[in-house]
């Protein structure tokens, strides 16, 4: 029989695993040098081209500031969208899924690892798509209160990986599937989030579309910080969004938390935990 | 011999890769699966010229918007090849070599990496295809059924005859592009996540496929100038009568971007494969 370990103990167990699998995910995305280089550069060409189309339409140079910080937050969705949410998948396809499932700590301490890990990864290189569009854009931005800009950034990030632990714990008894819903909630997110509608949008887009929008994080966050960042607001101008991302984590992290416990439990019983090649 | 060999094979890959991309679920949801992501992509842009519009920015009053969106409908409908060709591909070595751990059989297997590689590829081209035909047709039922915008798009007057052989070569020029992406995965292995979608950025800023590629700098444009996209785009709007350029002239830099494309493509492919051969990465596995 294991000995007993105390509460303390066991936070340490469980802290140690989420370094762990972090320390994995790393070193494991930025050994490969041409891999970091192609991340920061290829995202480019894409927000390039909606920063064309809008001086095309004859768009104010906030437009396409707007573009920037949108295209670098896209990346922090693909990355919870195929490296959280689709992981469990892939680590199940691997043979690792089992050996997570016999450790002695909990799966939530492995995907905080992976979130730890993936949200580090992407903050290099988002950081690297906003310095590199500035620079080869030439678009202004207006920062009065950058703490202010890092917290909203880093409270997006806290509610955007929530939410990809709960897509994880969902995708878990996925086969292809997974990958086929991961793929389907890239361009439709990138629409409803505003990733590349500028804020000042927001009373010609469709309520409807606003409203399915306002259920994912990075729309909330986005809007806060591009408000910060090219409208020069400060706290009072995204208080509201504190609340609903504050809110969004509240809800999501014990949702993440239970659907987790349940897919364990329907994967044991009806013996698809270990399942390959689905 | 060689070649009915080559097509056997190549229908027996296409057969395979068809079951694996769509027997996951059924027919309609996975026509839904299908063109959410191109429609959800025209949305984006379709939007931000409505909003354009609506809030007049641009400087010129007599731009035609609904002209200008008729053109951007059907060039980013037929960026939906370029999208599952793209993606599709540039997975493809990935999937085989570490979740299926195929690659290396299908390798020692007498001559049939090549064939395999190509019936994969076509198997994104019929979903490219579905994307197209779905994308056309849910543009004109959004833009002109439920809001009324009255977008200047005849499907019954478009030209079968310029639109087929234009398709025909871009699809051939985007395999051979497919070609490139599956031989830098031979020899990379951290790139598979990103290839696919950032070749198609770049495709979507230099090919044409939300503005024309007289808005880029003078400099750029002579790279979109060499780019088949550029010419399939351009034919295919001709065909459908919203480009009033030279077909015979774009189908002919189409045809000879096409051929130089398959030429570097195979050569590439070439050598990824002797440096895979050569540094054992055939069976190489990652993950992280």
């Amino acid at each position: 029989m294991l000995p007993k370990t105390t509460p303390r103990e066991e936070l340490l167990t469980n802290l140690r695993a989420a370094y762990a699998r972090m320390w994995v995910r790393l070193k494991g995305s930025n050994r490969e040098a041409t891999g970091l280089v192609a991340e920061i550069g290829l995202p480019i060409f894409t927000i390039g081209a909606y920063v064309i189309l809008y001086r095309a339409i004859g768009f104010p140079p906030t437009a396409g500031a707007a573009v920037i910080i949108g295209g670098a937050m896209i990346a922090f969705w693909t990355n919870v969208l195929w490296n959280m949410s689709s992981q469990w998948f892939w680590e199940r396809e691997s043979g690792n899924l089992e050996m997570y499932l016999v450790a002695p700590v909990s799966r939530m301490s492995i995907l905080l690892g992976m979130a730890m890990g993936g949200g580090l990864n992407t903050g290099i290189r988002a950081l690297g798509i906003v310095l590199l569009g500035i620079f080869v854009f030439q678009v202004p931005f207006q920062l009065n209160a950058p703490l202010l800009v890092v917290a909203m950034f880093a409270l997006t990030l806290v509610a955007l990986y929530a939410m990809g632990m709960l897509f994880a714990s969902l995708f878990m008894l996925y086969g292809r599937e997974a990958w086929n819903t991961a793929s389907l909630l890239q361009e439709p997110v990138y629409f409803l989030s505003g990733a590349y509608f500028p804020g000042f949008f927001g009373p010609i887009v469709p309520f409807a579309i606003q409203a399915a929008g306002s259920l994912i994080p990075m729309t909330i966050g986005l809007d806060a910080i591009r408000r910060l960042a090219i409208g020069g607001g400060d706290i009072t101008s995204v208080w509201l969004h504190i609340i609903a991302l504050i809110a969004c984590i509240l809800i999501l992290f014990p949702i993440a938390r239970r659907a987790l416990s349940y897919m364990e439990s329907l994967g044991k019983k009806e013996g698809r935990l270990t399942l390959r090649w689905q | 011999m060689a070649v009915a060999d080559f097509v056997k094979s190549a229908r027996e890959s296409f057969r395979v890769g068809w079951k694996i991309e769509s027997n996951w679920t059924d027919p309609v949801l996975f026509a839904t699966y299908q063109v959410i992501r191109p429609l959800a992509s025209l949305l984006i842009v379709a939007f931000i010229v409505i909003i354009g519009a609506s809030v007049g920015a641009a400087s010129n009053p007599t731009f035609d918007y609904n002209q200008y969106l008729a053109w951007l409908i059907v060039g980013n409908a037929f960026y939906a090849f370029v999208l599952q060709i793209m993606l599709g591909m540039a997975i493809l070595v990935h999937v085989d070599r570490t979740r299926y751990e195929v690659l290396k059989n299908i390798y020692i297997s007498p001559g049939t990496l090549h064939p395999y590689v190509v019936g994969r590829g076509l198997v994104s081209v019929v979903n490219g295809t579905v994307s197209v035909i779905l994308t056309l047709l849910f543009s004109v039922a959004i833009f002109n059924g439920l809001l009324h915008m009255n977008i200047p798009l005849n499907f019954l007057g478009v030209n079968l005859l310029m639109l087929i052989p234009a398709v025909i070569l871009g699809v051939i020029s985007l395999l051979a592009i497919g070609y490139m992406l599956c031989a830098v995965n031979i020899v990379s292995n951290r790139m598979e996540f990103i290839l696919g979608d950032s070749v198609s950025g770049i495709f979507f800023l230099l090919g044409g496929v939300i503005f024309p590629i007289a808005l880029l700098p003078s400099y750029i444009q002579s790279i979109a100038n060499v780019l088949p996209i550029t010419y399939l785009l351009n034919t295919v709007r001709e065909s459908f009568g919203l480009l009033r350029g030279n077909y015979m002239s774009d189908l002919a830099y189409l045809a000879l971007t096409t051929l130089v494309t398959l030429i570097i493509g195979i050569a590439v492919f070439r050598l990824a494969e002797q440096r895979a051969k050569k540094l054992g990465l055939f069976d190489r596995k990652s993950e992280y």
